[in-house]
Formats: C-alpha cells, structure tokens, sequence
C-alpha cells in the first residue's frame, strides 16, 4: 500500500491511460474531466488529428486524437473510449481521446526514469519520462509537446 | 487612510473631466468669450483637482490647481483667451493625461513635475497684472474684508438660514428642555479627505446630540464641497463642551467652536430678521452675503445644463465580468429554449397546446432578456470620437494643413467591447486622411477647392451591422502609383497589376508593410497603419473597404456588427453536417436547376434577376461529400458582402434560429470562414460559417 501515502514531497499523481497497447500517464494536474466518448462535430481545414469539436455542458471544447498526433493506428472507437479534457495555460481547454483510463498512480522521481532520445521511434518526442509502476511501465506525456502544433503534420 | 479602493473611479472620473476639459478647450478656442464653456471649464478643473488632491497625486494637483488659477481669471475677465495660452493648455491637459495612465499602470502619477508648464501658466497669470490690474486689487481687497470678518467672528453657524420646520424641531427641542448649540468645524489645511473628516465630525456629534442642519448640506460635505470649514446646528441634552470634545477627537481638525445659541439670533429666511445685537447682525449680514454667493454659480450651471443633454454622462458602471456572466445565463436560457423545441418537434402526438404556449412564453422572455442585457453592453461611439476633434486640431497645426473635422452619429451604439477597440483603427484612417489624404493648401487652391479640407466621420446604423465612415475631400487614391510602389516592392508582378482593377489595387493598401507616402513623417507613413486597421476590424468580425476618386477624395468604410453574442441565423446542411450562416448576410434563398448554371473564365456563376451571382459549392469549401445527385436541382442562399454577391449551394434547408456565437477555443486556429460554433437543441455543436469570408 505504499503507493497510497501518496503527495509526498516528490509524488506526482498520473492518471493511466491505454492507447493502443501502451499504457501511458498524464499528470493528473492538468486534467479537468473525464468525459464519455460523444458526438464530435468535424471542423473543416484542420490537421487530420484534431477531430473536431464537443458541447461540454454549453462549452464548445476541440477535440483531438491522441492516437493520431502520435502516429499510432487511427481510434477504434469502443465503450472503454474516453475523452480527458485538459486545461493548459498555453492552448486552453482541449479534448484528447483514449482509448481506456485505467487507474490513479502516484509516482516518486525515484521510479521515473528519462527517457533517452537516441531512440528512433517518432512518439519518442512527445515523453518526458517512463514511469515504473508494479512491473509495469508507464509512458509519461509531455503534454506541452503533444498538444503542440506542428507545422509539418 | 487607504485611497486604493477609490483609484478605479478615480480613473474613470478623471478621463471624464480630461475629455470634457479636452472638448471643452476646444470650444473655448472657437468662441473665447463664451462665459457657460469658462464655467464648464472651471468647475471640471477644479473637480479634477480636489480628486487628485484627495487621492495624494500632489504633482497633478499643482498642475491643475495653476490651470484652475488661469481659468478663474478668464472667468472673472482678467485674462483674455489667445491661441497661444490654448496651445498652453492643451499641452497641460496632455501632462494630465499623461499623469492619470501612469496612475492607471502602476498607481503612482510619475516624477514629472512640468514644471514648464507650470511656469508657463503662472506668466499668463502674471501677464494679467498689467492688462487689468485695476480691477484684481478690488476683489482681493474684498476677499481680505471678508476673510478678516470671518476671521474675528469664527462663528459661522450664525450664517445658516432656518426654514420653518427646522425652526419648529428647535423650538420643540427647547421646549422639552434640551439644549440648542451652533458650531463650526475648522479642518486642517493638509488634510487630504476632507469628506471623510467630516463624516466622523458628524457620527462623533451624533453620538452626544442631534442634528437639525448644517451648512452646507450634508449632501455636499459628503461629496466635498466645502473649503475647510462647516456648520452645525444641534439640539443636545449635553454640555457644548463634550460635544466639542467628540469632534475635536477626529484627527486632522483643526478647530471646533461652539456655544448655546438663542434661536433669535438666527436667520429665518429673508423675511424675519431678528433684532439682535450690531455686531453679530453685522456678522450674519456679511455672512448672508457670502453664502448667498454661493448658490449663484450653481443656479446659473442649472439653467445651463437643462437644454440640451448633461454635460456628464451619467453613467452606471458596471464590471464587465458581471455582465458576462449575465450574458452566459441567457445564453443557457436560449439554449434551453432550443431543446424544448426540438422535443415538440420530435413527438407531435403527445405534446398539448399548452405546452407550445409555454414555449412561446419562454422565447418572449428570452428575447426580452437578450435584449435588455444588449443594451446594457451598448455604449455610444461618443466616448472613443470625441478626442478626435482635439486630434485633427493638433494635426492640423503640426501638418500646417488647414483641415476641418465633421462628425455625426456619434450617439450610435455599439457593444462595448467593439467601442474600446475602434477607437485605434479609426484613429489610424483619420490621421492617414489628414495626411496623405488632404492636399496642402495652394494645390488645394489650383484645383479649385476650398482652402480648408473637410475630413467627415459618420457613424449609423444599417440593418445589423454599424457603418463608420471617415471621408476626406482631399487627393483620392492614386491608383497608378499603388500599383507601382507595389511592383516596386515586389507585391506583385507588372503581369498581375496589368490584370488587376482598380479596386483589388486599393486594397493592396491593406497589405502588411505598404505605405505609398513620399516620405516618413511624424503622422503617417510608416507602413504599419493600414494592415493594423484592417486586422483589428477583422478581429472585430468586422470589414474596412475604401472608396476613392482620385483629385475628389477617399471613403473608407467600416462595417461592424450590432452584436457580438446572439445572432439570428440560417440553419443549413451541407453533407450531412449541420452549419449555421449569420442572417444579416443572407439576402434570399433560390431553388436553382443545374440546367441554369454557366461557367464564366472556369468559374460556375448564375444569372438571377439581372445580376451574375458566383457560386460557391459549400461541399466543396467544407471538404465533405454532398448527399445531393448533380442533377437535381439546387438550394442556394445568395449571400451578399457590400455590394458583392455570391451563391452558396447547400443541401438542405432547417429554417431560422437565434443562436448563441461560442469560440472554437484557443487551440483550434480558426480558418478563415468558419467564425465559431453554437450549441444547437439537442446538445450538438454546429459551426458558424461566416458569408463574408467566402466570398
């Protein structure tokens, strides 16, 4: 039960997510909801990963997958499928779509590990640690970095 | 005591008196021996000075406390008005302001002293001295009488006239066997919230007595219209010195006078005058006199002010955020609105009459709401036009042009949020007009025309929209010359500027970096006006279109919705999707059969009523398939942009709905024809296309 004396001086709270066969965390920080999969109205002239736009209680929020800013297969959408809604200074309120949201991890520094950028794989760019958690390894996403627009996507 | 709390309306009221001042001034120097605009200046200069005195900006005070001193001798007809001592006060009023943004930005006027410009007053003054010097000994010799007078009695209470009712309360009180005191409350020079001294004067004195009447008015005193001193009249079952006591215990009062008084010896209006002693009669005489000065002014500013509007707005001030908030609950309310109706129209069997009458009820109510709310964001443009008069004035010197500035509609409204930002852009375009626009005098002269250019800013109201429109009667554009600075500047190519009309080539003004003016000055010319304006107007949600006959003059022309929140707007689909078209744009919808559409250079148009209308396949734009075979025939809404038209073809028609104008959000950069989202009745987001950009 050690990972429930949580907020220590050093925790970091993540909520789990799965994306394909991944697990990955997003600081549970910059989360502000967590929304069942709903109709998304598609905005014409966009990049091909933001998926549109949502009512979120009279709020229209943009939408964009996860899976498809990060090069993975294009969402399977199934009654697991959720969209978190985060909230960052920079691009305000946005919706990312997931396929699953697992559990809440706290994790140390002790058990986050850098990630090393010599790696080749793309999505490489978008963590900014790896995560250890019961066995399991856990993608940290830099949020900053995933939501950030690229000119050649 | 902490100010703080007071800087906003300190703010807001000090930009008022500048801007009157400003307007004012600006009279002043049309018609320098109108006494009602001396008067006008005298009292906002002087309320500009005890709120800067009251609030510790000392430098701000001085500056205007000399400008007042000018002023009060322009009023008494010590000192002519020359162009010159204008020049002075204008540059006067520019410190102010200049005073009251730095207060604005960090709450503290600043360390300039302007001293120059206090130099510069005090010669004027000084001048004074020798075009008038006869009269100025003989009122100050008076002021010394008075103040001499007042000096030895101090008892100033004995000044205040009694009406009849108070006159009953005293003689009641006296009958009950309480006892009458006057007093007379002296604060101290340096203190800075004479108002709020005086509030504690009061409570402190209440505690021990009553209050029958003070002089002045409780009214004024609380909002400081008073020198250093006031007077009172109480009834009390306890000694006059306790009382004394009380009041003398508020800080920063200087002196309190006090003693029983005989109700004979006071004033009862003008018709019983008591016998009483010589000297004290002599007193109150002198006394009646000064008081009965006082009111004169304000009598005279009363008749001033009922014809025509106040000089002040009188205004509510409201924060902004609340309003918002107030703006979102009718946005929910007409969103709930949209839901009923979308279920009365989902099961026609089982809904009741009345409840189609309770929607009804509901849609007047929301409309209502809507439009009350409209109004409080509504605020005429006179607050952003009105320093443009004193502009043109100014530019007209530094230019040496002589122009003249008309303006009308200035009592148009807008939301409030368009007029705090229209103000640059239009700022820009009547700069631009001044200088590039209106020739110098002798070619003026050559062609004909009137030495003096007119510059026109005219507001109105069209439909939905706002038409501003800044005209000139100066030079026009010369098209020739655009279209070579641009091949100049590599803009565009001598191939495309052969094909160009004249008006594509004006609107290359618009370009970021384009400037035509033969060399850089002070006014225009930088290059950076043009492509602000029209970015600014299109943040607006609004559009900028030139008009311009060269030799006869320039119109530049902006449009700018009534509204920024709740629109009414057309309902179509498009590929299954659902988008809404603003109606303001629309001007009809027409069933068109493909047979009817010709092609003209590649592109497909029709010819409705004599007219040849583009159109556009929304389909096509929207990057969606239409559910629609080629061969049937066609729903197309004519939309219109000035007096360009086009034709966009949709799917199918929903009808008109009042929707409520949602941002896509920060993270979705918006392209260029969708202007936003709303959230329709069954939760479902559509987006907004905006007509204007498609065409």
């Amino acid at each position: 039960m050690d990972e429930l004396k949580v907020v220590g001086s050093d925790g970091i709270q993540y909520i789990v997510v799965r994306l394909g066969d991944e697990q990955y965390g997003i600081d549970i920080k910059y989360i502000d909801n967590i929304i069942r999969m709903q109709g998304i109205t598609r905005v014409p002239k966009v990049p091909e990963y933001l998926k549109g736009v949502i009512n979120l209680r009279g709020e229209v929020i943009p939408v964009m997958s996860a899976r498809l800013k990060m090069f993975l297969p294009a969402d399977e959408i199934t009654r697991a499928t959720r969209i978190i809604i985060l909230k960052l200074e920079q691009h305000g309120t946005v919706g990312i779509i997931v396929d699953e949201v697992k559990e809440v991890v706290t994790l140390d520094s002790d058990h986050i590990e850098k990630v090393s950028y010599d790696s080749n794989t793309e999505n490489v760019n978008f963590i900014t640690g790896i995560g250890k958690h019961n066995d399991e390894l856990i993608s940290l996403l830099d949020l900053n970095l995933l939501l950030q627009e690229k000119d050649n996507v | 005591m902490d100010v703080s709390q007071y800087l906003e309306i300190f703010i807001d009221e000090s930009n008022e008196h500048l801007q009157n001042l400003n307007t004012q001034i600006l009279n002043l120097e049309s018609d320098p021996s109108s006494s009602d605009t001396v008067n006008e200046i005298f009292r906002a200069a002087h309320s500009l000075k005890g709120m800067a005195g009251t609030m510790g900006y000392k430098r701000m005070q001085n500056l205007t406390h000399d400008m007042e001193n000018v002023f009060s001798e322009v009023r008494n007809g010590n000192i002519v008005v020359q162009p010159g001592m204008i020049d002075i006060l204008f540059q006067c009023l520019d410190a102010l302001e200049e005073y009251v943004s730095n207060i604005k930005e960090s709450a503290d006027e600043g360390t300039n002293d302007n001293q120059h410009l206090i130099d510069q007053l005090n010669a004027i003054l000084n001048s004074k001295g020798q075009a008038a010097a006869a009269p100025a000994p003989a009122s100050a010799k008076k002021e010394e009488a008075s103040a001499a007078e007042d000096a030895t009695t101090g008892k100033k209470w004995l000044d205040i006239t009694l009406d009849g009712a108070q006159k009953d309360v005293m003689e009641e009180a006296l009958r009950q066997g309480k006892k009458l005191y006057g007093l007379t409350i002296t604060v101290q020079e340096s203190c800075i919230l004479k108002a709020a001294r005086a509030f504690l004067v009061f409570k402190a004195v209440e505690e021990k007595s009553e209050i029958i009447v003070s002089n002045p008015p409780a009214q004024d005193i609380e909002d400081e219209k008073f020198e250093r001193d006031f007077s009172l009249i109480v009834v009390s079952d306890v000694e006059v010195k306790d009382i004394i006591k009380a009041a003398e215990n508020v800080s920063e009062i200087e002196s309190v006078l006090g003693e029983a008084i005989d109700l004979s010896a006071m004033n009862f209006g003008k018709d019983v005058k008591v016998v009483k002693e010589a000297p004290v009669a002599a007193a109150a005489v002198v006394a009646t006199e000064t008081v009965a000065e006082r009111p004169a002014p304000a009598a005279k500013a009363e008749k001033k002010q009922t014809p025509g509007k106040p000089v002040v707005n009188r205004t509510v001030r409201v924060d902004i955020e609340k309003l918002d908030s107030l703006m979102n609950l009718v946005s929910e309310l007409i969103i709930a609105k949209n839901s009923l109706v979308s279920i009365s129209s989902q099961d026609e069997t089982s809904h009741t009459g009345a409840f189609n009458e309770q929607i009804e009820y509901l849609e007047s109510v929301t409309t209502n709401l809507h439009e009350s709310v409209m109004k409080v964001r509504m605020v005429p443009i006179e607050s952003v036009v009105n320093k443009f008069p004193r502009m043109i004035r100014d530019l007209s010197k530094k230019l040496g042009k002589k122009m003249e500035l008309y303006m009308s509609g200035e009592d148009t409204e807008l939301d409030r949020t368009v007029v705090d930002e229209i103000g640059d852009p239009l700022m820009h375009l009547l700069r631009n007009s001044a200088d590039h626009g209106l020739e110098s005098a002798e070619v003026r002269q050559q062609r004909g025309k009137p030495e003096v250019g007119s510059i026109f800013l005219d507001a109105y109201q069209d439909g939905n929209n706002v038409v501003i429109e800044v005209r000139d009667d100066g030079n026009g554009i010369d098209v020739e010359k655009v279209k070579n600075k641009a091949i100049e500047r590599g803009s565009i190519t001598p191939e495309q500027a052969a094909n160009m009309s004249d008006k594509e080539i004006i609107d290359l003004l618009f370009l970021p970096s384009f400037s035509t003016a033969k060399s850089v000055t002070d006014v225009s010319g930088r290059g950076v006006g043009l492509d602000v304006v029209k970015s600014k107007i299109e943040a607006l949600s609004g559009e900028v279109e030139v008009r311009s006959k060269l030799g006869e003059g320039s119109t530049w022309i902006i449009r700018l919705p009534l509204t920024l929140a709740i629109i009414q707007a057309l309902m179509v689909v498009v590929g299954g999707e659902k988008y809404a078209i603003s109606l303001g744009s629309i001007q009809t919808i027409e069933d068109i059969h493909p047979s009817e559409i010709k092609t003209v250079q590649n592109k497909e148009v029709i010819h409705l009523r004599g007219t040849v209308i583009p159109l556009i396949r929304l389909n096509e734009v929207l990057d969606i398939e239409s559910t629609k075979s080629p061969d049937e025939s066609m729903e197309v809404v004519i939309v219109k942009k000035g007096d360009k038209q086009a034709g966009l073809v949709i799917d199918e028609l929903i009808g008109q709905q009042e929707i409520v104008i949602k941002s896509l959000g920060k993270y979705i950069k918006q392209c260029k024809f969708i202007s936003g989202a709303t959230i329709l009745g069954d939760g479902e987001v559509a987006l907004i296309l905006d007509a204007n950009a498609l065409i």
